[in-house]
């Protein structure tokens, strides 16, 4: 009996040291350690230098496209940032990703992206994994198979920023929405892939569907421009790829339509919002050819097209609202060249070509010659950390007086991953 | 509208059946070409078999492409090689496929690192230490001997999941190993007076090779697993293989020989290229074919 209480005081003293010493963890009786998620932590830092400053930065944009696109701004309560907003250095983020099988049905995987503003749930979703078929369904918090891009992750781009035409279409998040997702993979001997998805319908540059209070402006008591019902959104897309030998195509066609509240209000100048119809066209496609099993060429290029047509509701002067139509279309183009486990380089070239803003039917005549030139050059110590040295000339911003801003971008890049994260798709 | 959800079940279940019944009665995906010939020999005419990987390519990156997904999305079975080798580019496939018949730990998934003995299992697992393994070195497949251990746990998989032909792969088995037995006891005797010898490796590919017939790999090129050749570790590498005198630098197809031939140069020594896999050189397309060539390359 001294014995057993002797002992049972020796454990508890143990038990509240280091009870890993005691016993190993495989034989702790309802231990669960064994089912921990795979738990990865990504870092970005960069340290940046542009040929103007973070102010004027931030007062430019793209005309009839987006502007407060760039550096750091306050949206809707909520500070924002893109990648690389300020001269100097940058921390971009650390995102926490968690992942593991749920049950033989599902497995769950989330992104959880921390920045100095705050934490962002980038993406939370689960997955099917037992419907067979070639089906797959997805619901959650997650990133669209819009196009080739939109579903990855920042820290899988082979440049530091995003497309012109991605960013400006769709924000620096891309099509990040609530929603459901199904995909069906046909059971043909080369790759054909075909995904449909129902969205929440929440983009600050082109999709929404929340009233916007304009009491404020009008000094009319709740007045505010109606919102639509939500989902909102819909996505679809079909993709096939081919292999020759040692090189494969990816090609891919996207179409997305929502409805289309863009939020302005809070502008300091010529606050307005728009509601309307907007639509979205995409195409992609991706070659990769491997020299070896290290050395690889890979070209990549996506063409986005949309169309907004509705109204926009000018809070100021005269509170006019005219009808307004957008037909807008870009691209981008980069390739990239790895050279061997250290070394990777690439080009890009993006363009926004067509830029068609019609105002009650009258042509406002915006520019349509948006392009910016990108190069890049990555060294990478091991699989699990990387730093890229990029150059970027946007010739695609103007200021608010109408007057086009050329801007060189010079940014070194950190890139630094812990932990278990799992493999990348093509 | 019940009615027309019924309908599309039976074209979709039409649809996903045809193709299939056009085959041979199971079609199983494996990961690597080696995994392929041995699925085949026990299998026969009743199993189908896709490889994912090619051989001449680096088995720890291959890159997934998605004609990959299609071939898994289609397969009955999945058989891999497990270790962690193909943790870089087979997860995202098996994913995206969407196939119950394919997930790990399902009655038609085999994992054949289970079913061996994984020698040089790290002590302490850190990336510090480069690229490792944590349940050890996962390159078994390079051993006659495990080869046969291989081929009968391929034959309890099948006979498991397709009961109707097992007598069919119990016999093929059989006569696999019948003559396995005596290409191995040829190696053995051409082996035997390479006991001892001292060899350097790019990456340990071949320590179940050099453990079968008591080669001695003491060092390589690599300075830690993963991590390519640097010039500290190079001239260290030169100076040990001054002073340890081993044969040659036994080197896989898929990695550049330039610090290798340096080294060569500098000391003298052999390179000999070591196939790791069918297709890894060209005239190497099956499993004897393979130990044939690896225990006449050292001379």
């Amino acid at each position: 009996m001294k014995k057993i209480v002797l002992t049972s005081m020796l454990c508890a003293g143990f038990a509240y040291g280091d009870i890993a010493q005691l016993l190993e963890a495989d034989k702790r009786t309802f231990d669960s350690s064994k089912y921990i998620p795979d738990i990865s932590l990504i870092a970005d830092f960069s340290y940046v230098n542009r040929s103007i400053n973070d102010d004027e930065l931030s007062h430019l944009g793209l005309p009839g496209i987006a502007h407060g696109l760039y550096a750091e701004h306050a949206h809707g309560g909520s500070n924002e940032a893109t990648y690389n907003a300020n001269q100097g250095f940058n921390f971009n983020y650390a995102e926490l990703i968690l992942s593991s099988s749920v049950d033989p049905f599902f497995s769950m995987d989330a992104t959880f992206h921390f920045s100095e503003h705050g934490v962002e749930v980038e993406e939370a979703y689960f997955t099917t994994t037992a419907l067979g078929n070639g089906l797959r369904l997805r619901g959650g918090k997650l990133l669209s198979n819009f196009g080739y891009m939109n579903a990855q992750h920042h820290h899988y781009w082979d440049f530091g920023d995003m497309p012109l035409v991605y960013e400006s279409f769709l924000g620096t998040h891309g099509i990040n929405e609530l929603g459901a997702q199904l995909q069906w993979t046909a059971p043909t001997p080369f790759y054909l892939m075909a995904g449909f998805e129902v969205l929440q319908g929440d983009n600050e540059q082109m999709f929404g569907n929340g009233s916007v209070n304009i009491e404020e402006f009008t000094g009319v008591e709740e007045d505010s421009i109606e919102g639509t019902d939500a989902p909102s959104l819909y996505v679809g897309y079909i993709k096939s790829s081919f292999d020759f030998g040692d090189t494969t195509v990816l090609g891919g066609l996207s179409y997305a339509q929502g409805d289309s509240m863009i939020d302005h209000s809070d502008d300091h100048e010529e606050p307005h919002v728009f509601k309307g119809d907007a639509k979205l066209y995409g195409a992609d496609f991706v070659a990769l050819h491997a020299i070896d099993s290290y050395r690889s060429v890979k070209w990549q290029t996506e063409w986005l097209s949309r169309e907004l047509d509705g109204t926009q509701y000018n809070l100021y002067d005269a509170f006019t609202s005219p009808d307004i139509n957008k037909k807008q279309s870009g691209l981008y183009s980069q390739l990239v060249y790895t050279h061997d486990k250290n070394w990777k380089m690439g080009v890009r070239y993006d363009t926004i070509y067509q830029n068609d803003v019609m105002l009650n039917g009258l042509d406002t005549n915006k520019p349509d010659d948006l392009n910016k030139y990108s190069a890049m050059i990555e060294y990478h110590t091991s699989e699990f950390a990387r730093f890229r040295l990029q150059y970027n000339r946007n010739e695609a911003m103007y200021n608010e007086d109408g007057l086009r801003q050329n801007i060189d971008t010079i940014s070194l890049q950190a890139n630094i991953a812990i932990g278990a994260h799992a493999a990348h798709s093509f | 509208m019940r009615h027309t959800l019924s309908n599309m079940k039976k074209i979709f279940a039409l649809l996903t059946l045809l193709p299939l019944s056009l085959l041979a009665n199971l079609n199983i995906a494996v990961s690597y070409p080696y995994i392929g010939a041995l699925t085949k020999t026990i299998g026969g005419e009743d199993v189908k078999v896709t490889v994912l990987a090619k051989g001449k390519w680096d088995p720890h990156f291959i890159i997934p492409r998605p004609s990959l997904i299609s071939k898994m999305r289609n397969a009955d079975a999945m058989i891999m090689n497990g270790g962690q080798l193909e943790i870089g580019w087979l997860p995202p496939i098996i994913n995206r496929a969407g196939n119950p018949k394919t997930m790990p730990n399902t009655k038609t998934f085999l994992n054949l690192s289970h079913h061996v003995k994984l020698i040089n299992k790290p002590k302490s697992v850190d990336r510090k230490h480069g690229d490792i393994h944590p349940d050890g070195n996962p390159h078994f497949h390079i051993s006659p001997k495990n080869i046969l251990i291989l081929a009968k746990t391929i034959e309890e998989f099948l006979s498991k999941i397709d009961m109707k032909n097992r007598e069919i792969y119990k016999k093929n088995y059989n006569d696999f190993s019948k003559v396995w037995h005596q290409k191995m006891a040829f190696w053995k005797k051409k082996m035997k007076e390479k006991k001892g010898l001292k060899v350097i490796q790019f990456h340990d590919n071949l320590a179940y090779f050099n453990k079968e017939y008591g080669l001695v790999n003491i060092g390589t090129i690599e300075p830690l697993p993963g991590i390519p050749p640097s010039s500290k570790h190079t001239i260290a590498t030169i100076e040990l293989i001054k002073k340890e005198k081993p044969c040659c630098i036994l080197h896989d197809v898929y990695h550049s020989t330039k610090t290798a031939d340096f080294i060569s140069q500098k000391t003298g020594i052999k390179v000999i290229l070591m196939p790791h896999d069918i297709e890894a050189l060209e005239n190497i397309d099956n499993l004897s074919a393979l130990f044939d060539y690896l225990t006449s390359a050292i001379k």
